[in-house]
């Protein structure tokens, strides 16, 4: 038997093996930065860490949270953070999503940049306060045919104190083709009084990983993660009559606003919300609402269908939320004094409601909201 | 078609987990510039513009947007948008894109479609309507029944 039939084998295998040692060799050598230390806020945090991964992913391995609403990829611009040592200039990646003024300071993806030294670093204050949540799945509630309302039993750990408005960031387990644990930001829906539950209200995106997850593979009784909270989209500290706008999920921020406003007692300012969808079917807690309406005397719930069916039997008001919030603006909601304006959608919709609060005199910077879908 | 250093760095950066989590070319093992011949064959076949198809989507696009994220009706289609935050940067390296999709039902007939802007860009700019699997492929059958072109 010819010998070559065994050894040659054997020899690539070998050579692999030498060639696999190699590279990790390589890699433990060119890619170890040791122990380094991030100073966060001038010395209020300080943080001994191993360098060599992405400052997003280090940071969150010692419970510091920078928003990501895409999860690390890149793709979405939120996990800004200010470097203030020399780590080089900007990646490719980083400029779409950075200002001038940004640039110029040193804004960075933190998701993008490797540390690969002592770092001095400066996030908000707010991002100490945020905590990796997991819990259980108690309920889920089909609120339409394509939006679920999700309700998660908080064990650890087992409160969780948010201003209403706020969001966390739901982290899925991977599933089929996803390989990873993936992120997505959904506005809290439950009112903070809840302190051992938060609730989401998730609309299907076809195709969206976390969505997807949502609808077609996440059971009661499971198991489950958020990050949070964050951003500081909430109720201002005003009497200013409140002009709030939404559309599908975009209810959720609304409904935990609101129902804190209600703990507190009567409303002390006029609460106007629109809320649009298309058909009936794409309606959902109206009866909550109306009911928070005959409660709550200064609160006006304004529902619009954009396209009711005839078996509708629709009422109400009919048109794009924009025609019909700018025709109360115009006729219907007291002219006198300055309003402010609360927006939950799209950057679509949000951008065409600016347009129309703007130009009814409601300014700019009175106007608040998340930009995220 | 040749897969040069262009093709090789567009289907590496095409993986899952580069740019999005499931890539775009889902099951697909074959190379890019294969997936690209034969899809412009079927194309041709079927009697579709690149340039044609990619400006009815780009029309049905923008007037899906006008819904502000609810379904709308235009001619005989529903459109919906979904707009996320953020970008998408092209597998081919040149541009990025906003995260919007349309899903796009043909009410008279039912056929719908799943569309991004950075789909219409690779169909558009490369003649790449993704890998079988992935979620984004715009298959050619598809896009003559649901587009009625």
């Amino acid at each position: 038997m010819n010998p070559v039939i065994f050894t040659a084998p054997l020899a690539i295998a070998v050579i692999g093996a030498v060639l696999a040692a190699l590279i990790s060799i390589t890699d433990k050598i060119v890619n170890n930065y040791g122990d380094l230390t991030i100073d966060i806020n001038s010395g209020k945090r300080k943080l001994e860490i191993k360098g060599g991964s992405p400052l997003l992913s280090t940071l969150a391995e010692s419970g510091i949270f920078v928003p990501s609403a895409c999860g690390g990829k890149g793709s979405c611009g939120a996990c800004k953070v200010k470097v203030l040592s020399d780590i080089g200039p900007h990646l490719p990646t980083e400029p779409p999503y950075l200002t001038k003024e940004e640039m110029a300071e040193n804004v960075r993806l933190s998701c993008q940049i490797k540390v690969k030294q002592d770092l001095e670093i400066e996030i908000p204050d707010a991002l100490f306060n945020i905590r990796r949540f997991t819990g259980v799945v108690e309920r889920i509630k089909d609120l339409t045919h394509d939006i679920k309302e999700v309700y998660i039993k908080l064990e650890n750990p087992a409160e969780i104190n948010f201003t209403a408005g706020q969001y966390g960031q739901l982290e899925i387990p991977p599933y089929e083709k996803i390989k990873g644990s993936t992120q997505r930001a959904y506005s809290m829906s439950s009112p903070p009084s809840d302190k051992d539950h938060v609730e989401f209200l998730i609309r299907l995106v076809p195709g969206g990983i976390v969505t997807t997850y949502v609808h077609q593979y996440m059971k009661e009784g499971e198991k489950i993660a958020m990050v949070g909270p964050f951003g500081d989209f909430a109720e201002q500290d005003t009497q200013s009559p409140m002009i709030c706008v939404a559309g599908g999920s975009g209810m959720a921020p609304f409904k935990s606003i609101l129902y804190d406003m209600d703990e507190k007692g009567p409303f002390e300012r006029d609460v106007w919300y629109f809320f649009g969808a298309r058909t009936k079917k794409d309606l959902f807690y109206l009866e909550e609402m109306q009911a928070l309406e005959a409660k709550q005397e200064r609160f006006h719930f304004i529902p619009a269908l954009s396209e009711p069916l005839d078996e509708d039997e629709w009422k109400g008001e009919i048109g794009l939320i924009t025609d019909v919030l700018d025709k109360y603006l115009k006729e219907i909601v007291p002219d006198a004094d300055p309003k402010e304006g609360y927006l939950c959608g799209s950057p679509g919709m949000i951008d065409a409601c600016v347009n129309v609060m703007t130009a009814n005199d409601i300014g700019e910077g009175d106007i608040f909201y998340d930009k995220f879908a | 078609m040749k897969m040069s250093p262009f093709y090789v760095k567009a289907q590496d950066n095409m993986q899952p987990g580069i740019i999005t989590s499931s890539g775009f070319l889902g099951d697909d093992t074959r190379p890019i510039v294969d997936i690209i011949e034969h899809d412009e064959e079927i194309m041709q076949q079927l009697g579709l513009d690149f340039e044609e198809v990619a400006n009815r989507l780009h029309e049905l696009m923008e007037e899906g947007r006008k819904g502000l994220g609810e379904p709308i009706t235009y001619q005989q289609f529903l459109l919906q948008v979904y707009e996320a935050r953020g970008f998408l940067p092209s597998p081919f390296e040149d541009g990025i894109f906003r995260k919007v999709n349309v899903n796009i039902e043909n009410k008279k007939n039912g056929k719908t479609l799943l569309v991004s802007e950075l789909s219409i860009h690779l169909l558009q700019q490369h003649h790449f309507l993704q890998g079988r699997g992935s979620p984004y492929r715009l298959e050619p059958e598809d896009l003559k029944g649901t587009l009625e072109l």
